[in-house]
């Protein structure tokens, strides 16, 4: 049976609420279902108490969380939209992330911050930014982004018992994805892409929602005779770069995609690392899709043209093939 | 620009004249200080020689089949930065206008210097790897530039047209002479045992982990070396040369100060015999650095001529993926070699009891000239109890 990427979501965060007594959940309307539902029925099931409602200050619970987390619990934080992730940022770079290190390793931040990022139709300039290039720039975080809802299961768990501050990444546009869970899989570890589709001609490395627009422009290629494989990231911060040099040692060919803006973005970290660390196998340029640099216009029409889609990196691919 | 004279350098202990056997250049061709530049011959090997400067080849004075002597110049080559490699001598040609420097023959190609060929890394590794020159190569990408699929595909066409039959390479000609020249005059008689690698897989581990974590790994070749140097002390008959012609008063046979032991290690489309000197006087420690290092530089074609040289006995061992058992040809003028088999796990009888050891089967080739059976079967037992013992000298 198909369940949705929020129906995943939640019965991650239910098993793990009733698996570890040190799990809560807590933010802006979390006890209410949270703004798209994800939370919904959790109150009921764990009580208020561990599905904490929160005023509207992300700066305020981010602190919140951070302390939680310092004295032994597991919070969940749900922060509803990455956009607004910038109230959190002084708490989450100059404490979340530094007490481990500034404490010499005696404290422990077991923090997982979910969020939402990307566009999904309309929703304007402020609440449809990709903004993840900013926390990986900060030792000290992890950074993780599914890409399907099965994946979003197993990685929501492995970032909740890792026992570091993690930034939990999802994608609007996947919220309504459906997928079939397989019952005992193995939880993915953290820090470790996979490959979403296996390829020989190019690699297409991707993140996020991201991902399925590659799947599909690597049907569209595959069609044209060119073998795509496509590598999932999951993890931004730390950076797989040992399954990027494998597949770029057998392709020669590299090509990242993401839906935030290229400047500074994720791919231009990694178009810099392979160009430094596998230099002797590139066979042409490292390139890059993604947005244009401006903001995410209101108007669908023009988040359409503007939002990089399977034909960006079909045009992008052909042409590292001529 | 000033023009550089190539010469003829010495190579081995006795050579005087050498025959030349080809240009690997024309007149007219760029070459680089320390590239092949000609093949000679000498009474022992074909040996490449390497250009003296980087330029131009702008005469060729001593053609093909044609006879020098160490020392002679046999071509100018012409080069701006007048760079000499090591091996050659070199003078700035005299400007003698009586005697004009001749036009090259063939037209010069339009000047690649300084000249960057628009290529991919990868393109350019492949290139270097198989010795494909990228100048040559219409590249297919973007304004031209050489992708990995033009190098490819130049190799595959390269492939295509290759004749059936190759001449030979230099190290596969040098190979050919000395093993014709082994089966044609050295009387050759093998004698096999087995030996067994108990005590020695223990003593190979507790060896390593007494020496520093920098130090090379010792190998059985290590202790084959230690073990075989200490044999032929005690077998000085066997530690020794053939030379001249049996039926002739000069014929001589010449006994070894010391252990020379030649390694035979297989490289791509042949073998090199890298010899290792004084064994007798080395720990394994030495000999596994030794070993490494002359090893390490013979697959990159980095040994010295003298590190090919003097040695009188070698061992070939084709290692754990080889066979059961083998013989080798003598490499002349030593006059004895070593084949071992690989290890395996056989069933043997001890103290009356069927047990399972660790055991490779030897088999010792000699020069019937120089030593006869019952020698070189007492040297073969001891040699056995050498490796079957613990008395070894790790420093």
């Amino acid at each position: 049976m198909q369940h949705t990427f929020i129906e995943i979501l939640r019965r991650a965060l239910d098993e793990e609420l009733a698996r570890d007594a040190a799990v809560y959940l807590v933010g802006e309307d979390v006890a209410a279902g949270g703004a798209f539902g994800v939370t919904r029925g959790l109150a009921q099931k764990h009580g208020t108490a561990r599905v904490r409602n929160t005023p509207i200050s992300e700066a305020a619970i981010t602190g919140l969380a951070t302390g939680a987390a310092l004295c032994g619990l597991k919070p969940v934080l749900e922060i509803m939209f990455i956009d607004f992730a910038t109230l959190s940022m002084d708490c989450l770079v100059n404490q979340t992330a530094k007490y481990r290190y500034m404490s010499g390793g005696q404290l422990a931040v077991p923090l997982v911050v979910r969020t939402q990022a990307g566009a999904a139709g309309g929703a304007a300039a402020q609440h449809s930014q990709s903004l993840e290039a900013w926390f990986i720039h900060v030792p000290g975080l992890v950074v993780v982004a599914p890409a399907t809802p099965a994946e979003a299961y197993g990685l929501l768990k492995s970032s909740i018992r890792l026992g570091e501050p993690v930034l939990f990444v999802e994608h609007k546009r996947l919220y309504t994805m459906k997928e079939e869970l397989a019952e005992d899989a193995a939880l993915p570890p953290i820090g470790r892409a996979r490959i979403a589709r296996p390829g020989t001609d190019v690699t297409l490395i991707a993140y996020s929602a991201m991902v399925q627009t590659a799947l599909e422009a690597a049907r569209e290629l595959a069609d044209a005779g060119i073998s795509t494989e496509v590598i999932d990231l999951r993890t931004l911060l730390p950076l797989d770069m040992g399954t990027i040099a494998a597949s770029v040692s057998k392709t020669h060919r590299a090509l990242i995609a993401h839906e935030a803006v290229l400047n500074g973005g994720v791919g231009a970290e990694i178009a810099a690392r392979i160009g430094a660390e596998l230099f002797d196998e590139l066979d042409g340029p490292v390139n890059r899709v993604g947005c244009p640099f401006a903001p995410i216009p209101f108007a669908p029409e023009l988040e359409r043209a503007l939002l990089p889609g399977s034909a960006d990196i079909v045009r992008a691919v052909r042409e590292m093939m001529e | 620009m000033p023009q550089v004279a190539q010469a003829i350098p010495k190579i081995g202990l006795v050579m005087e004249e050498v025959k030349v056997v080809r240009w690997l250049k024309t007149v007219g061709d760029s070459v680089v200080a320390g590239e092949p530049l000609l093949e000679v011959e000498t009474e022992k090997s074909v040996v490449e020689i390497e250009a003296a400067a980087t330029g131009q080849l702008t005469e060729i004075l001593v053609h093909a089949e044609s006879v020098a002597t160490v020392g002679d110049q046999v071509a100018w080559i012409e080069s701006a930065e007048a760079r000499v490699a090591g091996t050659s001598a070199a003078a700035p040609r005299s400007t003698d206008p009586q005697n004009p420097a001749p036009t090259p023959a063939t037209a010069v190609p339009a000047a690649r210097d300084g000249e960057r060929i628009r290529s991919t890394p990868v393109a350019r590794k492949l290139a270097a790897e198989r010795g494909v020159d990228l100048g040559a190569i219409a590249g297919t990408g973007p304004g031209g530039r050489v992708q990995l699929d033009d190098v490819q595909r130049a190799i595959d066409a390269r492939r295509a047209v290759a004749p059936a039959a190759e001449p030979l390479s230099s190290m596969r000609r040098a190979l050919a002479r000395a093993m014709t020249l082994s089966n044609a005059t050295i009387p050759q008689f093998t004698v096999s045992s087995s030996v067994e690698w108990t005590e020695l897989n223990v003593l190979r581990g507790e060896f390593s982990a007494r020496l520093p974590a920098d130090s090379p790994k010792l190998s059985v070749n290590d202790f084959l070396l230690q073990a075989i140097a200490r044999a032929l002390m005690e077998f000085p008959a066997l530690n020794a040369t053939f030379s001249g012609d049996p039926e002739s008063a000069d014929a001589r046979i010449e006994s070894a100060k010391g252990a020379h032991i030649g390694l035979v290690v297989a490289v791509d489309n042949g073998l090199l015999v890298p010899v290792i000197h004084g064994v007798e006087q080395l720990g394994l420690a030495e000999i596994a650095r030794r070993r490494q290092d002359c090893v390490r530089r013979g697959l990159k074609g980095r040994l010295k001529r003298e590190e090919l040289d003097g040695a009188t006995f070698s061992i070939s061992n084709l290692g754990a993926q080889g066979p059961d058992r083998f013989t080798a040809i003598i490499n002349p003028p030593q006059s004895a070699i070593l084949a071992v088999g690989r290890q395996r796990d056989c069933v043997v009888a001890r103290k009356g009891a069927v047990v399972v050891r660790p055991l490779s089967d030897l088999t010792l080739t000699v020069d019937h000239r120089v030593a006869d059976g019952r020698l070189a079967s007492r040297f073969l037992a001891r040699l056995v109890e050498i490796l079957e013992g613990r008395d070894w000298r790790l420093k």
